[in-house]
C-alpha cells in the first residue's frame, strides 16, 4: 500500500460523521489533562498511555466489526486469555518456535470466532447469549489447562512486540494502527466491507441482493477472534509470560469504546476505527485518574462517570446540530 | 366547523422548498383528501399538521387558536396520524392494542382490568367490521385487520378531534376497504375531521367530501368532490393530462422463446403452479392479498424453501434457495415491502446503488470510488431519481424515488428477468405512469422479461400482455389482457369460478 493510500484512509477516519463530536470531547479531554497536570505531555506518560490503549483498541476494532453487522461478541476476553495460555504452552512446554506458536495461535482465535459464528448463524441464536456461553468454555478450558497459574519463562525473542519501540513509539501502538489501517481499508474500500454494511442494516435485503450474508457473518467472527487473539499474544509479549487473566478487562471496555466511536449497537453506522477514539478516551480518563491520585476505591467510579459524561456531550452536539439542521 | 386550519404555510429545507404558501383548513363531520404526487409536500404538510415539524412561515389553527405558539402545544395532542405502514403492539392483544393508552381511553383504574376492556373492545370492533376475538394476540389476527386494528384505534380515543389516514387501505382487501369505508362514514357524523391522503383516486372518489391538490409543495386546487371528476384531479395532480385509458403492454413480445419455464411448484401456501415465461414480455399476476403470488415469487427467487416441483431458466434446471445463483443468472427480485427488503436505510443513495454494482465498481478486491460515483450518476440520471446529493441516505427519499433506486441499480446488472412484487404500492398517479412506461422500455428496447405481481387489476391490465389469476395458493386462469375484460379476471380471483364450479357439481 502506497503512502498516501494510508494518508488518505487515516484521514477518512476523521471525516466520518459519527466521530466528529467525539473527537471534540477528547481534545477538550486532553486540553484539560494537559492544563491540569505537569505530567500528561511528558513523553513517560504518553508512552505508557498509548501502549495501554493498544491492546483495548486492537480487540475494540474487532469488536465494531462485529456490531456493525448488528452481532456482539462477548467472548473476546477469553479468546484472548485462552490464546495467550496455549501460546505459552506451545513455546515453554512444548518448544515449538515462538514465531509459528504466535501464528498458531492467531489461527486458533480465528477458529474460536468461527466457532462463536457458525452457531450463532446456523441455529438462528443471538450472538449476544451464544458468546456469553462460548466465554465460559473458553475461560473453562484456559483455567484447566494453566490450573490458573501463569506460565513464566516466555522466549525473550518476542518480548519486543509487546515492549519494544520503533521510531520511538512502543510497538503494541504501530501494530495496532497497522490493524486500523487494515479493517478501515476492509470496511471502506472492498466489496466485502460494502457488504457488511449491508448486512447490518437489512439481513433481509442483503439476500434479495444476492449477497451470501451467513458468509459475511461469520466470516466477521473470526476477524473479532483473530484480533482477540493478537490482543492476547502482544500481551503475553509484553508481560513476558502467559497470565489466565489476560483479556478479563477487555469484553466492555471494547463494546465500550467501539460505541462511543459511533458505531450503532443495531448495527448499520458508523466504523470500527471510531473505536481508536473511544478507546483513547478511555485510556486518557485512566491515565487522568492516576496523575490525579485518585483513591484506588474511587477510580472505578470517576472512569464510570466520565465516559457516561462523555456520550452524553457527544450524543447533546448531535441533538443540537440536528436541531440546526431541522429534520 | 372549522377545526384545523393552516394559513400560508411555507416550510423549506435545505436545497428544497417542500411547501410554499399553503393554507387548508378541516371541519369537523368532513372527509378532506390531500392528493399529490410524490414530493409534492402532502408528508410535510403532514408533519406540520402533526406538529412534528415548525412551519418557517405560517400560522396553525386549532379550535381556532395558535397551536405552533409554546403555550399552546399541547392542542396538537387533539391531532392523531395513523401511518401506512402497521404500527402497532404485535405482542398485546387486540383489545389492548385498541385502548392504549389506557388513561386517555377512559379506564380511569390503576391496574389494567382485562375484562372490562374485552367488553369495551366488542362494539368497536363490531363497527369495524373485525371478527377476531379481543383476547387474541395481535401477531395472530390477519394484516387487513390489524390495518383496520390501526385505524380503529385512532378514534376510540376521544381526545382526537382530528384523525389523518395515510393510505389506509393498502393492506387491506377489497372487503376490508368497504367495511373501512362503511366504518368511517358512520364515525364521521361525530365530532371529528377526517384527513385521508390517497393515491387511489376510486377511493377518494368513494369517500371524501372535499379535496385538496398539492403539487411540488404548492396547493394547485381545491373543490367539493361533487363538483369534479378524475380527469381535473389528474391535470391538476401532474399539470400534464395523462391518458388514463392508456396501455403500456410491451410490443416485442416472443411467443416461441420461452426464458422460465415452472411446473408443478409447491411451497409455503400455494401447490402446482405451472406456468411459461417468455421473452420480451411481462406477465401479469393477479389475485387476492394473501392469494400466495408472492411466495412463489420469492420461492422461485430463493428466499423461500421449495416444497416440490422444478423450475427451467432457459432450458437449464434451477438451483432453489440461493439468490446468490439467482442473480448472477439474471433473476431480479424487487420486493414489496421497501422499507424492510428493498433499501438499506442507513446508508446513502450511493451505497445504496453502489451494493448491486459490485463486479462493476470493484477489480475483484478493491472498490474504485471513482468508478462508483460515476456508475451511480449515471444511474441517477437514468432513472430521474430527485435527491439532492448522492450522499443523502436514502431513507429520506420518497418512495417512489427509493423505488426508481431499486429498479435502476438492478437494470444497471444486464437482469434477465425482472419480478416486481407491487412495485407501485403507496406510489401516487404520476409517477405510477413513470414506472409503467420505464417498464415498458425496459422490456421493448433490452428485450428481458417482467413478471409484475399486483393487487391493482387496472395496473396489471394496462401493463401485462398475459394474466395469470391465483386463487388460495393455485392457479385458477390464464388470460391474454388484450380481449378480456376486468370482470372476467375479477371473477377468476375472487375464486367465482371455482364456486360455481363446485355449486353445479352440488
Amino acid at each position: 500500500m502506497k503512502k498516501e493510500n494510508i494518508i488518505k484512509i487515516l484521514g477518512s477516519i476523521l471525516k466520518e460523521k459519527q466521530i466528529s463530536g467525539i473527537m471534540a470531547v477528547l481534545g477538550l479531554m486532553i486540553v484539560i489533562a494537559s492544563l491540569s497536570s505537569p505530567y500528561f505531555l511528558t513523553a513517560y506518560n504518553l508512552k505508557a498511555v498509548i501502549r495501554s490503549l493498544a491492546f483495548v483498541s486492537i480487540v475494540a476494532v474487532g469488536q465494531g466489526c462485529l456490531l456493525l453487522l448488528g452481532e456482539i461478541d462477548l467472548s473476546v476476553g477469553s479468546i484472548a486469555g485462552l490464546c495467550g495460555v496455549i501460546g505459552g504452552i506451545l513455546m515453554v512446554n512444548v518448544g515449538i518456535n515462538p514465531y509459528l506458536s504466535l501464528i498458531l495461535c492467531l489461527l486458533l482465535g480465528a477458529i474460536l470466532g468461527m466457532l462463536n459464528g457458525l452457531i450463532t448463524v446456523h441455529l438462528k441464536l443471538s450472538s449476544l447469549i451464544v458468546t456469553i456461553g462460548t466465554a465460559g468454555i473458553y475461560k473453562g478450558i484456559n483455567l484447566v489447562m494453566s490450573e490458573g497459574r501463569a506460565i513464566t519463562d516466555i522466549p525473550k525473542e518476542i518480548y519486543f512486540l509487546g515492549q519494544g519501540y520503533l521510531f520511538n513509539i512502543p510497538l503494541p501502538f504501530i501494530i495496532m494502527l497497522v490493524v486500523l489501517v487494515l479493517i478501515v481499508f476492509l470496511t471502506k474500500y472492498t466489496p466485502f466491507g460494502r457488504y457488511m454494511y449491508a448486512v447490518g442494516n437489512s439481513k433481509e435485503a442483503s439476500w434479495i441482493l444476492g449477497i451470501k450474508v451467513n458468509f459475511i457473518r461469520i466470516t466477521t467472527f473470526m476477524i473479532t477472534g483473530l484480533l482477540a487473539a493478537l490482543a492476547g499474544m502482544i500481551m503475553v509479549a509484553r508481560l513476558g509470560s502467559s497470565q489466565p487473566a489476560i483479556g478479563e478487562l477487555w469484553v466492555l471496555n471494547s463494546i465500550a469504546a467501539a460505541v462511543i466511536g459511533g458505531v450503532a449497537l443495531t448495527g448499520g453506522i458508523g466504523n470500527p476505527a471510531g473505536a481508536l477514539v473511544g478507546a483513547t478516551i478511555i485510556g486518557v480518563i485512566e491515565n487522568i485518574i492516576v496523575l490525579y491520585g485518585v483513591s484506588v476505591y474511587w477510580q472505578t467510579a470517576v472512569s464510570g462517570v466520565i465516559i457516561v459524561g462523555a456520550v452524553a456531550l457527544d450524543s447533546i452536539s448531535r441533538m443540537g446540530a440536528l436541531r440546526k439542521k431541522n429534520i | 366547523m372549522r377545526i384545523l386550519e393552516a394559513h400560508n404555510i411555507t416550510k423549506s429545507f435545505p436545497g428544497v422548498v417542500a411547501l410554499k404558501d399553503v393554507s387548508v383548513a378541516f371541519e369537523t363531520k368532513k372527509i378532506h383528501g390531500i392528493i399529490g404526487e410524490n414530493g409534492a409536500g402532502k408528508s410535510t404538510l403532514v408533519k406540520i399538521l402533526t406538529g412534528i415539524y415548525q412551519p418557517d412561515k405560517g400560522e396553525i389553527l386549532i379550535e381556532g387558536k395558535e397551536a405552533i405558539d409554546h403555550r399552546n402545544n399541547k392542542l396538537f395532542e387533539k391531532v392523531t396520524f395513523v401511518p401506512q405502514e402497521l404500527d402497532i403492539f404485535q405482542n398485546m392483544t387486540v383489545a389492548e392494542n385498541l385502548f392504549i393508552p389506557f388513561r386517555k381511553s377512559g379506564f380511569e383504574d390503576t391496574f389494567v382490568n382485562m375484562r372490562k376492556l374485552y367488553r369495551a373492545a366488542i362494539p368497536w370492533l363490531e363497527k369495524f367490521n373485525i371478527n377476531v376475538d379481543p383476547n387474541n394476540l395481535v401477531k395472530n389476527i390477519s394484516i387487513s385487520n390489524q390495518q383496520l386494528l390501526q385505524v380503529a384505534r385512532a378514534f376510540v380515543n376521544k381526545y382526537f378531534k382530528i384523525i389523518i389516514l395515510d393510505e389506509p387501505t393498502t393492506s387491506l382487501t377489497m372487503s376490508g376497504t368497504t367495511c373501512l369505508f362503511n366504518a368511517i362514514r358512520k364515525l364521521k357524523t361525530e365530532d371529528k375531521a377526517i384527513i385521508f391522503i390517497s393515491h387511489k383516486l376510486d377511493e377518494v372518489f368513494d369517500i371524501c367530501d372535499e379535496i385538496t391538490v398539492l403539487r411540488n409543495g404548492e396547493k394547485v386546487g381545491y373543490s367539493r368532490i361533487k363538483d369534479i371528476d378524475r380527469r381535473w384531479v389528474i391535470t391538476k395532480m401532474s399539470a400534464r393530462d395523462i391518458n388514463e385509458e392508456s396501455t403500456f403492454r410491451p410490443k416485442k413480445r416472443k411467443k416461441e422463446d420461452i426464458i422460465l419455464e415452472v411446473h408443478g411448484l409447491s411451497g409455503l401456501g400455494f401447490s402446482n403452479i405451472s406456468f411459461n415465461l417468455h421473452k420480451g414480455e411481462i406477465l401479469g399476476f393477479s389475485g387476492l392479498v394473501g392469494a400466495g403470488r408472492s411466495e412463489i415469487m420469492q420461492t422461485i427467487f430463493g428466499l423461500l424453501p421449495v416444497k416440490s416441483g422444478n423450475v427451467k431458466f432457459e432450458g437449464k434446471p434451477w438451483k432453489f434457495g440461493n439468490t446468490n445463483f439467482s442473480i448472477r443468472m439474471g433473476l431480479f427480485y424487487l420486493p414489496e415491502e421497501r422499507k424492510r427488503q428493498g433499501i438499506l436505510p442507513l446508508l446513502s443513495v450511493q451505497h445504496n446503488i453502489g451494493i448491486a454494482l459490485i463486479d462493476k465498481i470493484s477489480n475483484g478486491l478493491v472498490i474504485s470510488s471513482l468508478k462508483e460515483r460515476n456508475l451511480v450518476e449515471k444511474v441517477i440520471s437514468s432513472y430521474d431519481i430527485k435527491t439532492p446529493s448522492i450522499k443523502r441516505q436514502i431513507i429520506y427519499l420518497s418512495g417512489g424515488n427509493q423505488q426508481k433506486v431499486i429498479i435502476g441499480r438492478a437494470m444497471f446488472c444486464m437482469p434477465k428477468i425482472l419480478i416486481f412484487d407491487e412495485p407501485t404500492k403507496g406510489i401516487d398517479v404520476g409517477t405510477k405512469n413513470d414506472l409503467y412506461r420505464m417498464m415498458k422500455k425496459i422490456v421493448d428496447e433490452e428485450g428481458i422479461s417482467i413478471i409484475l405481481v399486483s393487487s391493482e387489476l387496472e395496473e396489471l391490465l394496462r401493463c401485462s400482455n398475459r394474466i395469470i389469476t391465483v386463487y388460495n395458493g393455485e392457479k385458477v386462469g390464464e388470460f391474454e389482457t388484450e380481449n378480456t375484460k376486468e370482470s372476467e379476471i375479477l371473477n377468476s380471483i375472487l375464486g367465482e369460478n371455482i364456486k360455481n364450479s363446485t355449486e353445479s357439481i352440488l
